[in-house]
């Protein structure tokens, strides 16, 4: 009985979190004709226009393309950045590592607006404006904190050992450290990659502002734009949002086997 | 130790460098020039004049700010409990042994891959009055609340939003807790079991001492998230009706765009503040085990 009681509260709360991408089929699927008001709609109709429609309108494969480069430039910089940062404030304890580290940690708690005018006039100054380059080094800061605290505390937990005898089978140092090190850090890895990678494939706050050119439009700006420019394209929106969801659902099916054994190594434990 | 010495070495010391150089030009600079800009006039377009602290008095004249403040401290009153109760009782939930346990928790998770801003506008639609998709589905059940309108209500909007926010995150929350459970081993379960403990009692007794690190991640994460509530906000009644559900956040922005530069980014320093305080009250009040550098 107790069993069964809690398999009903667990397909109640699934249901619940599927409940708006019901919805956003159901908008997706069906002809703007239709009126909810009027019509009583439950199920998709499999009408696959406004697919093509908002493809076109929003130049969705533009957007798409420069979402993924800077999601994925951003993210090779915060592993790459985040990993090497970690293990330095990990292993070697000196003052200026241990400075660092409180000044990242301080930094996760100041909201990103208090910095946005002067990026802007920064960004101004060495043409960052409108570039994937500028987009991909902003964002990887912003990530840099958290990335680097969950890092510092999963390396903390690794043995020496492993080093060690990789130096006296003679490897460098560096070498250890991308060779021997990072393929054991994959757990937080894979978190810092999804936790990161799904913030900035959905970053707006810093895109309304840096990327103003239509050309350079991200898959948020553009999903907005069926709200805010053409008064609430319902059928549109939910097409195109359909469209830029997919790649992040996809990615984070993938990896998210990874991210429980990532949240708990790098933050839980530490 | 010998060893050791010579895997941490001085080659070590500058691979902390990347990631600082690149922290420090994109995000330390630009904060400290923040802060330099909240001490001026600057309307985005002149030349900025230094005005000391007129900016920080004039906030505590401005009726706008106030209501915003408390708009956003609401918000995070009513968001950051919710989230972190329920998020504690999903993960409860699910940290028993099921079929499809990793697809349920993938589902959970799920909200929280959409960006709050696409998420508000689904609620929106789904929340809007005559038209949305709730209240006309339950006028054709016989329902009729059509006239009724949650977000266009000054009393009511502001909790509309959070139960909205509550939704999108639990999962979040959630993923963190479970994570904590996973850690208690099986044999603390048992002894507890052994003792006669009951299920709320195991709950209490051992599980919550075990889950302080946990807590604390999600009360901190969860208290910096609601204060700095944005998009959600803007995507679901974009601050009205009237100011009724204006955070600080969006007040900043809107400052910032209407030629008061300097005076948005010393609300910005007064929201960093407002952060501040309970985030240290929090850490102080679940202090465990210290971090040693």
């Amino acid at each position: 009985m107790r069993k069964f009681l809690k398999i009903i509260a667990i397909l109640l709360i699934t249901l619940l979190a599927l409940f708006p991408f019901y919805i956003l089929s159901l908008l997706a699927f069906t002809p703007s004709s239709m009126n909810f008001a009027k019509e009583l709609i439950l199920l998709p109709k499999g009408y696959i226009e406004n697919f093509g429609a908002a493809w076109e309108k929003a130049k969705m494969g533009r957007s798409i393309l420069n979402s993924l480069i800077i999601t994925l430039g951003a993210v090779t910089v915060i592993v790459s950045f985040a990993s090497m940062a970690g293990y330095a404030i990990a292993r070697v304890k000196n003052k200026v590592n241990r400075l660092i580290f409180y000044l990242m940690l301080g930094c996760m708690m100041i909201p990103g607006i208090i910095n946005t005018v002067p990026l802007y006039t920064l960004m101004i100054k060495i043409g960052g404006i409108n570039t994937h380059w500028a987009m991909i080094l902003v964002c990887a800061a912003n990530a840099l904190p958290f990335s680097v605290f969950l890092y510092t505390g999963f390396i903390r937990g690794l043995p020496l050992n492993i080093e060690e005898a990789a130096i006296i089978d003679g490897c460098t140092k560096i070498g250890s450290f991308w060779r021997i090190v990072f393929p054991i850090l994959k757990p937080v890895t894979s978190a810092i990659i999804i936790i990161n990678g799904l913030n900035i494939w959905n970053n707006y706050a810093q895109a309304v502002f840096f990327l103003q050119k239509q050309s350079m439009r991200t898959i948020p700006l553009a999903i907005s734009m069926f709200y805010q420019q053409y008064g609430a394209k319902w059928h549109l929106m939910a097409a195109a949002a359909m469209i830029g969801l997919a790649p992040a659902v996809v990615i984070f099916i993938i990896f998210q086997k990874y991210f429980i054994k990532g949240i708990t190594a790098g933050s839980v434990k530490g | 130790m010998f060893l050791r010495n010579k895997i941490v070495s001085k080659l070590h010391n500058f691979m902390i460098l990347p990631a600082f150089i690149l922290f420090f030009i994109f995000f330390i600079y630009p904060l400290i020039k923040g802060i330099g800009l909240s001490l001026t006039d600057y309307d985005g377009m002149t030349k900025a004049n230094f005005i000391g602290l007129k900016n920080f008095v004039d906030f505590f004249h401005d009726s706008r700010a106030k209501n915003d403040v408390i708009n956003t401290v609401l918000f995070a009153l009513g968001s950051a409990p919710l989230l972190n109760i329920f998020g504690f009782l999903y993960a409860l939930l699910l940290d028993s042994k099921f079929k499809g346990k990793s697809i349920a928790r993938t589902i959970i998770y799920l909200p929280a891959v959409v960006s709050p801003l696409i998420m508000g506008y689904i609620w929106y639609f789904i929340l809007q009055p005559q038209r949305g998709f709730l209240f006309s589905t339950l006028a054709r059940l016989g329902l009729d609340l059509t006239n009724f309108n949650w977000l266009g209500n000054r009393y009511m909007a502001l909790w509309v939003i959070i139960v909205v926010n509550v939704w999108q995150f639990v999962g979040m929350t959630m993923v963190v807790y479970l994570a904590g459970l996973q850690s208690i081993p099986e044999e603390m379960h048992e002894a507890g079991k052994i003792d006669g403990a009951t299920y709320w009692q195991r709950i209490r007794y051992i599980v919550l001492p075990m889950m302080i690190q946990p807590i604390k991640i999600n009360v901190t994460t969860n208290i910096i998230g609601s204060l700095s509530v944005f998009e959600i906000i803007m995507a679901l009644t974009d601050g009205g009706p009237g100011y009724s559900t204006e955070s600080l956040s969006i007040y900043i922005m809107r400052m910032c765009y209407g030629s008061s530069t300097g005076y948005s980014t010393a609300v910005a320093i007064i929201l960093f503040l407002i952060i501040l305080l309970p985030v240290l009250i929090s850490l102080k009040l679940m202090k465990s085990k210290e971090y040693d550098v």
